[in-house]
């Protein structure tokens, strides 16, 4: 869940159409036209990632009138199959997945069942990877790919490139050939299963 | 009881509000002290800045360090990136970090006739940072227009390891190069766990968010420095690395600087420091039986530090942060994630933030860090309206204030806590140098205790850390100087 009150305004004078926020968008809320960098307003999640990686400085994030609540109801959808997504993601479904935004495995999965497709859909409609734009890529596309999923990366951005190693992952000899320093590899693994397995609070979200 | 300390002063950045709206700092109120290190822990290492040679004493210790270092690889005609990152620029002032990488690039040009040297500077999650250092310290003249920042999220490269593929910053590498300039301060040690310290920055400030999410989300919490190390010794960053040189740091300052072409040697060396040193602070921050802890720093509420430990430290000083057998501290992220719906944590045996801090006061602190953790779990008083509006302006804070109070004054947060806590224990982030302001009581409280602290960690605890570390004391030869 996310309120969204900012909004990218692009200075058209300093725009030079680099093309620059285009690529770091996470929702693809902009895009080059003419030369000139035009924001989707409907689509902005205010995340400030085209603000702060404009060369030219020609972004500002403006206060919104009205603020947007974005949030992917999960009582809306069947609870068992959110459950079997996020478990075989290796997730709990309670636990937090986009620390900015105090979004839950649960309502990525949710989201995946309303038709998401992708991270850029995900971030649209929860509103996760839309804070600090850096953390929560990786359990966005555990969750994809639970539910089946293989989404391409936007075509010459550089939104995201790749799912990358999860724990349950590492292999047998890099296991032990580090096993002495400090890597405590399947200690971690049984604490994480704990974690997956652990029941539900359940309470509801005010 | 001494004075206290003058604390960094404020600092302007788009992250924080105008420095002209700090009216008042934490340490000036009354009954407010300091404690000197040294006092605390006389076995301190002596320290080269402060001092009175200020920061030419980097510039010399640099220059000496480099000397043992061999550079004839890098040919005239090649290009070197110096690879740095934004918490350096945040210790003590920041000048001795900006000093160690002018001091980098002036010694490589007159060693190796190489001109083509440029200035390579990641961040957090503040990802114009680094652009604001360059400026304040002069970075963008001394590097000839060639000092940039990078963040997280531009274009990437992939770096095939032997854990699959990570992904690193594109123009991180983009030189025949690289020159890994750090420091050795203990900073997140909740995440590191002072496991591979010094390769951290190769899955961080280096690398892009696939690698950064994988870290925080993918490999567990001890497991998680991994993501660096396979990055580190993958053939495409080892065919690059010329060598790394760090500010070697301890609680009380910078202790020189320590350089080497073999970055697990230096590592080691790094590890002993941090161990030793910063695990004797962080232990005594865990006696503290009940405070207020007041942030007045120019950095993210988790980041503002007193005596070389930061404050996401000592809300995790209720367990030790070094004992790897330990699952998990009070705070990191994967702690963070692992609360549930009902605001517990998924598992019972999940530490609560440290329930010694009865209050926070946050008189001056930036936003571009999640920290809605902190208040929603420890009271916490905003000086300033704002600051308030500040951080609801923050994408990654959008619901700090929505558990914490705003006082007009630092006068009125600090009576406000004074009444509410019933304590008069306070401890002050605000990067005090060479010791820590306080309340009069912590400190009394403080230099009781220290003693007993240092013989613990020197006795029992030093040991087992290093044990755990696959570090045998008694090989560690070179020590850092
Ligand atoms: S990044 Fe800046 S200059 Fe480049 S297209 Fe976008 S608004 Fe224009
Ligand atoms: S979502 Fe973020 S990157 Fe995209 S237009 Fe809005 S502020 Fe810019």
């Amino acid at each position: 869940m996310k309120v969204v009150n900012l909004l990218a305004a692009v200075d058209a004078e300093k725009c030079r159409g680099c093309k620059t926020c285009e690529k770091v968008c996470p929702v693809l809320a902009i895009k080059v036209e003419n030369h000139k960098a035009v924001v989707d307003t409907e689509r902005c999640r205010g995340c400030a990632a085209c603000e702060q990686r404009c060369p030219d400085y020609a972004i500002t994030m403006v206060k919104r009138e009205q603020p947007v609540v974005v949030k992917v109801d999960v009582s809306a959808v069947d609870y068992a199959r959110v459950e079997e997504i996020c478990r075989r993601a290796r997730l709990n479904p309670e636990q937090i997945i986009c620390y900015c935004t105090a979004t839950r495995a649960e309502e990525v999965a949710a989201a995946i069942l309303q038709g998401a497709r992708s991270p850029e859909e995900v971030s649209f409609l929860t509103g996760a990877r839309t804070g600090c734009k850096v953390e929560c890529i990786q359990p966005i596309l555990r969750l994809l790919e639970a539910a089946g999923i293989k989404p391409e990366p936007p075509k010459d951005g550089w939104q995201w490139y790749g799912r990358t190693v999860t724990v349950w992952e590492i292999p047998d000899e890099v296991k032990h050939k580090y096993a002495t320093r400090g890597f405590y590899f399947d200690e971690d693994i049984k604490l994480l299963d704990r974690v997956v397995a652990a029941p539900l609070q359940g309470r509801r979200e005010s | 009881m001494r004075p206290p300390i003058t604390p960094i002063p404020p600092r302007k950045s788009q992250y924080g509000i105008d420095p002209a709206l700090v009216k008042t700092r934490v340490s000036e109120l009354p009954g407010m002290t300091s404690v000197l290190l040294k006092e605390l822990f006389p076995d301190l290492p002596e320290v080269i800045y402060p001092g009175a040679g200020g920061v030419s004493a980097v510039r010399k210790a640099t220059e000496e360090a480099l000397k043992n270092i061999d550079m004839s690889r890098i040919k005239p005609e090649h290009s070197v990136n110096i690879l740095a990152s934004h918490h350096g620029f945040t210790l003590l002032g920041g000048e001795p970090y900006a000093e160690m990488l002018k001091t980098l690039k002036d010694v490589i040009e007159a060693r190796t006739g190489c001109n083509n040297i440029r200035l390579r500077a990641g961040v957090g999650l503040r990802f114009r940072e680094t652009e604001e250092y360059i400026k304040r310290y002069g970075l963008d003249k001394h590097f000839e227009g060639k000092a940039i920042g990078v963040a997280p999220i531009d274009q990437g490269i992939p770096i095939e390891t032997e854990i699959g593929t990570l992904y690193g910053i594109r123009k991180i590498y983009d030189a025949d190069w690289i020159v890994h300039a750090h420091n050795s301060d203990v900073r997140e040690v909740h995440f590191h766990r002072q496991v591979d310290r010094a390769v951290k920055p190769f899955g961080m400030s280096y690398a892009r968010i696939e690698t950064r999410s994988t870290y925080h989300q993918n490999l567990g919490p001890r497991a998680a420095n991994f993501t660096a190390r396979a990055i580190f010794d993958s053939p495409f960053v080892q065919g690059k690395f010329a060598f790394a040189s760090f500010l070697t740091v301890a609680p009380n300052g910078i202790i020189g600087v320590d350089a080497d072409s073999d970055l697990y040697a230096l590592n080691d060396r790094v590890t002993q420091i941090g161990c030793r040193y910063y695990g004797k602070m962080m232990t005594l921050f865990g006696e503290i039986d009940e405070c207020i802890a007041a942030l007045d720093f120019p950095c993210p509420v988790v980041y503002v530090f007193s005596a070389g430990v930061i404050y996401a430290n000592f809300a995790g000083a209720n367990t030790d942060l070094y004992d790897l057998d330990l699952p998990l501290p009070a705070y990191t992220w994967y702690t963070e994630a692992f609360y549930g719906k009902a605001g517990r944590p998924l598992l019972k045996d999940i530490p609560p933030l440290n329930p010694a801090i009865k209050m926070c006061v946050h008189n001056y602190a930036w936003t571009g860090y999640p920290s809605a953790f902190f208040s929603e779990h420890i009271p916490t008083v905003v000086v300033g309206q704002e600051q308030a509006d500040l951080f609801n302006r923050d994408p990654q804070n959008l619901t700090y204030l929505k558990h914490a109070v705003v006082a007009e004054t630092t006068e009125a947060a600090m009576e406000f806590a004074y009444k509410t806590t019933g304590t008069r224990k306070v401890l002050i982030f605000d990067g005090a140098m060479g010791g820590i302001n306080v309340s009069e009581p912590l400190a009394e409280l403080l230099l009781k205790k220290a003693p007993a602290v240092s013989e613990r960690v020197e006795n029992e605890l030093l040991p087992k850390w290093l044990r755990q570390r696959g570090i045998d004391m008694s090989v560690l030869g070179k020590a850092a100087s």
